[in-house]
């Protein structure tokens, strides 16, 4: 009922206790609202990219500041200056109204910024206490003060509200109860500046429920917080500001009460299609390849369902870790699944691992090229056939090298593979090539379909044309493609439709032609689907 | 246009630096054998070369196994406790059981076979890592045998068993005027021909079949190699499956030579079947190494115990020696690796 409203107001209800007098009992405390910290003219180059340029950023004391924008909008690039593990090229940090210059996160720790990674950052073996505490625990001359290192723990952990015993030892925990201790390890280093990386990326509901509430008694102590997060729809709850970030530049501040979802998706996604793509060829026709009907497993997707026709190129979108990759994975046998059924070409595909799919002609080109596709220490020719060494080799096993050399060299040349020989080592070619190479060896099985994962990813544009190029090829000889990106102008560029991935379940499957990348963003956040829960 | 010169340029330098390394372990050896045969005159005769070869035989068969499966990314430390086992089967059987002698040897290698084949399950299967599941292998094969046998040794094993340890090929007897035999040339050792023949199959296999094609790509990567279709559990499990026979007919060969099955023969066997794959540029991280590399390895460790046990140096001098050889030559190699 309290999303039907617009969100602002919600915001207002959400809180358990009215904002004015949170506001006043804040104000008592400390000076809320002042500037706590100013990023001015951030600029940040690395080696050959520039991942910030020109960034702005303040942060009041009491305030929850969302910092939004895409994969590679530059937000951990951002985040990692303000902790000190970057030092910006250009720019000014201004800290409690002094500049300061963090060389190390241990010294912006000192002065007061915590950063709480989304990977937790906790020894497993050792307690509660000792985690909060680590390398600064109470001593007695060489010794651990225990008892003083419980009890300030258990101070720290009352703070929060939260009930754990010091003592416990951290590997038992939950994720949200690391999340606390971290928060806990934060607050006994009288952090003024938190910082949170997708905090809620691993809570079920209640616990983020826990997680808002600590979050909001820590903005009337006083605690300035910056919050990233891909879930727009949760921002609402706690969030005070919005900074949007794109392409590594500044684009707007607001404050969230002034502002729309789409209107932040509309500025984190605004740029104009940059890549160019080839025209496409292949038409979709009537005939299905695949139909995948009510995939799941459990805790990764659930109930995933679509169709692929032939002809057709069929997108995967969704933010990372919404479980494109994982279903890609279940339908080749890589990960197991736990409910669903899967129907390539009409007969039921069921597969116990890699071997069953690609004999089934299922293909996967990974996102990770250098750890999942190519054993880059072997020869060009080496990577090529090894998925289908049978096709060389006669019934002992032998491998017939003339008919490598001729069947690599036929590839080598189809997609214009830049190497001085089959024989060339994979390590020393370039990304495009070597992606290239790998869909050098799916071709060479004769695969009937293909998930392209990332296939872009890190190669220059020039190589991305061809790859697009194959991709549409492939489409119109009717073999089945899939293209999972995170790309969205590849997204719309290359494919007939796009299934919307968000936590595991397809939110949405639309017409590539009809849709924009404002309305693939709504999905992928699942904005769309919490509205129109709403709404029933 | 560049990148391509360039390219080419790395290439071939790669190239070379692998001429260069073969080069540089058999230059070595070369040195090694002129230098002992300056030193000692005995060292360079042809009995001693026999010698050397027939010493070299144990080291290198299990160096053979030990390629195979540190190619995968793994390590086998079982082998000398399963060649003791697999000759102690096979003699119990002979003795005990009045088996044949070739249905006993065999009854060892099968042993040995069997023993990889359990290495190869537990680590694939039971996902434990290589080096305690042979690690385990080691101490069980170890104690099956020395319980068998009451760690005593099984002798009176009659000239049979003695055969396949002893015998040679193309060996020329005449027999002179004085009625005694006289040899002009030893023949060559039945464990002798047995290494080279296992040498060239296993590089044949390695170099030449699919099978061998996925050993090194388990090894190189062993995720990408499952994406694309290959069954790294039953290659992985393969190269154990040869180890342990490798190191099971190592097992007879020994206990034949001895003509006495001995539980407590082999200890350490595995150090120095992997130190010869070292010497012979295997990579432990795993899908880099040949046989021949292997194989000159084991001479080099071989040579080197040969000559200077010839010069006089004594045992504990040798593994000094032996053991800087060992650090010297991986240096070397992760210098190159390095650039």
């Amino acid at each position: 009922m309290a999303m039907a409203i617009p969100f602002w107001e919600g915001n207002r209800m959400a809180g358990s206790i009215p904002e004015k007098v949170a506001q006043d009992r804040a104000g008592a405390m400390t000076d809320t609202g002042a500037i706590l910290l100013r990023l001015e003219g951030i600029t940040k180059a690395f080696p050959g990219v520039v991942a910030l340029s020109d960034v702005h950023f303040d942060l009041r004391r009491g305030e929850v500041h969302a910092v939004c924008g895409e994969n590679g909008a530059g937000k951990s690039t951002l985040m990692k200056i303000i902790s000190g593990v970057y030092q910006a090229s250009a720019g000014r940090i201004i800290y409690k109204g002094a500049e300061c210059n963090f060389t190390s996160p241990l010294q912006s720790e000192r002065a007061g910024i915590a950063i709480i990674h989304q990977e937790l950052n906790l020894v497993p073996h050792l307690s509660i206490a000792e985690n909060i505490y680590l390398a600064r625990e109470p001593r007695h001359g060489f010794l651990v003060n225990r008892k003083k290192l419980h009890a300030d723990a258990r101070s720290c952990l009352d703070r929060l509200g939260i009930d754990l015993d010091p003592a416990t030892i951290v590997r038992g925990l939950s994720v949200a109860q690391c999340q606390m201790v971290e928060i806990a390890k934060a607050l006994s280093l009288d952090a003024e500046v938190l910082i949170m990386d997708e905090p809620t990326s691993s809570l079920t509901d209640q616990e983020t429920v826990l997680l808002f509430k600590v979050i909001r008694d820590l903005k009337k102590a006083g605690v300035g917080i910056i919050y990233i997060s891909h879930r727009l729809d949760e921002l609402a709850q706690i969030v005070d500001r919005v900074t949007v970030l794109r392409d590594g530049k500044y684009v707007a501040t607001g404050d969230l009460a002034a502002t729309t979802t789409d209107e932040i998706v509309a500025r984190m996604v605004g740029r104009s299609l940059e890549e160019k793509f080839p025209e496409r060829t292949s038409k979709p026709t009537d005939e299905i390849i695949l139909a995948v009907k009510g995939l799941t497993r459990a805790g990764v997707f659930s109930d995933v369902s679509f169709e692929l026709r032939r002809g057709e190129i069929l997108g995967f979108a969704g933010l990372m870790g919404a479980g494109r990759t994982e279903v890609a994975r279940a339908i080749f046998g890589a990960d197991p699944y736990d409910a669903g059924e899967i129907t390539l070409e009409g007969k039921p595909l069921t597969v116990r691992s890699p071997r069953d799919a690609i004999n089934a002609g299922v293909a996967y080109l990974s996102e990770d090229r250098k750890s999942q596709g190519l054993a880059i220490r072997m020869s060009v020719a080496a990577n090529m056939t090894l998925t289908n060494m049978r096709a060389l080799s006669n019934r002992l096993g032998m491998i017939d090298f003339a008919r490598q050399t001729k069947a690599t060299n036929h590839f080598i040349k189809l997609l214009s593979i830049r190497t001085p020989s089959e024989n060339q080592t994979v390590k020393l070619l370039s990304g495009g090539n070597q992606q290239k190479i790998i869909i050098g060896k799916w071709l060479f099985r004769e695969s009937r379909l293909l998930f392209f994962d990332e296939p872009t990813r890190g190669i220059d544009v020039g190589a991305k044309f061809a790859i697009y190029q194959i991709m549409d090829e492939l489409a119109s000889r009717g073999i089945g493609v899939i293209l999972i990106s995170s790309e969205l102008p590849e997204i719309l560029g290359m494919t007939d439709r796009v299934a919307v991935f968000h936590q595991g379940r397809i939110t949405g499957v639309l017409e590539t032609r009809n849709t924009n990348q404002e309305e693939i963003m709504r999905y992928a956040s699942g904005y769309v689907r919490t509205r129109s829960e709403g709404q029933k | 246009m560049t990148n391509t010169t360039e390219l080419k340029k790395s290439a071939l330098t790669d190239r070379q630096k692998d001429i260069l390394q073969k080069f540089a372990a058999l230059g070595s050896l070369v040195v090694l054998a002129f230098i002992f045969s300056l030193t000692s005159s005995a060292f360079f005769s042809v009995n001693n070369v026999m010698t050397i070869a027939l010493q070299v035989t144990s080291i290198a068969l299990l160096g053979i196994g030990a390629t195979c499966v540190i190619i995968t990314g793994g390590i086998d430390l079982s082998v000398g406790s399963v060649l003791a086992l697999a000759g102690v089967i096979a003699a119990v059987a002979v003795k005990d059981y009045g088996a044949p002698v070739p249905l006993g040897m065999l009854l060892g290698i099968l042993t040995g076979t069997a023993c990889g084949w359990v290495n190869g399950v537990c680590i694939t299967k039971l996902k434990l890592p290589p080096f305690i599941a042979t690690l385990g292998m080691m101490l069980i094969a170890r104690g099956v045998a020395l319980q068998i046998t009451g760690a005593r040794a099984v002798s009176g094993l009659g000239d049979a068993f003695g055969e396949l340890g002893n015998g040679s090929i193309m060996k020329i007897m005449t027999v002179g005027d004085d009625g005694f035999p006289n040899v002009s040339f030893p023949g060559i050792p039945y464990p002798v021909v047995l290494m080279v023949v296992i040498a060239f199959a296993v590089a044949f296999m390695l170099n030449r079949t699919i099978l061998g094609r996925y050993i090194y790509a388990v090894g190189s990567n062993a995720e990408a190699a499952s994406l694309s279709g290959v069954n790294v559990a039953r290659v992985t499990t393969f190269t154990y499956i040869l180890s342990g026979t490798l190191a099971g007919l190592t097992g007879c060969v020994l206990m034949s030579r001895l003509v006495t099955a001995q539980p407590n023969e082999g200890v350490g066997y595995e150090l120095d079947a992997i130190a010869s794959a070292v010497i012979g540029g295997v990579s432990l991280i795993g899908g880099v190494g040949t046989i021949s590399g292997t194989a000159i390895g084991a001479f080099v460790i071989g040579i080197l115990r040969n000559g200077l046990n010839m010069n006089g140096i004594s045992a504990f001098a040798q593994q000094i020696i032996i053991g800087l050889v060992i650090l010297i030559t991986v240096w070397i190699d992760q210098l190159r690796n390095r650039q």
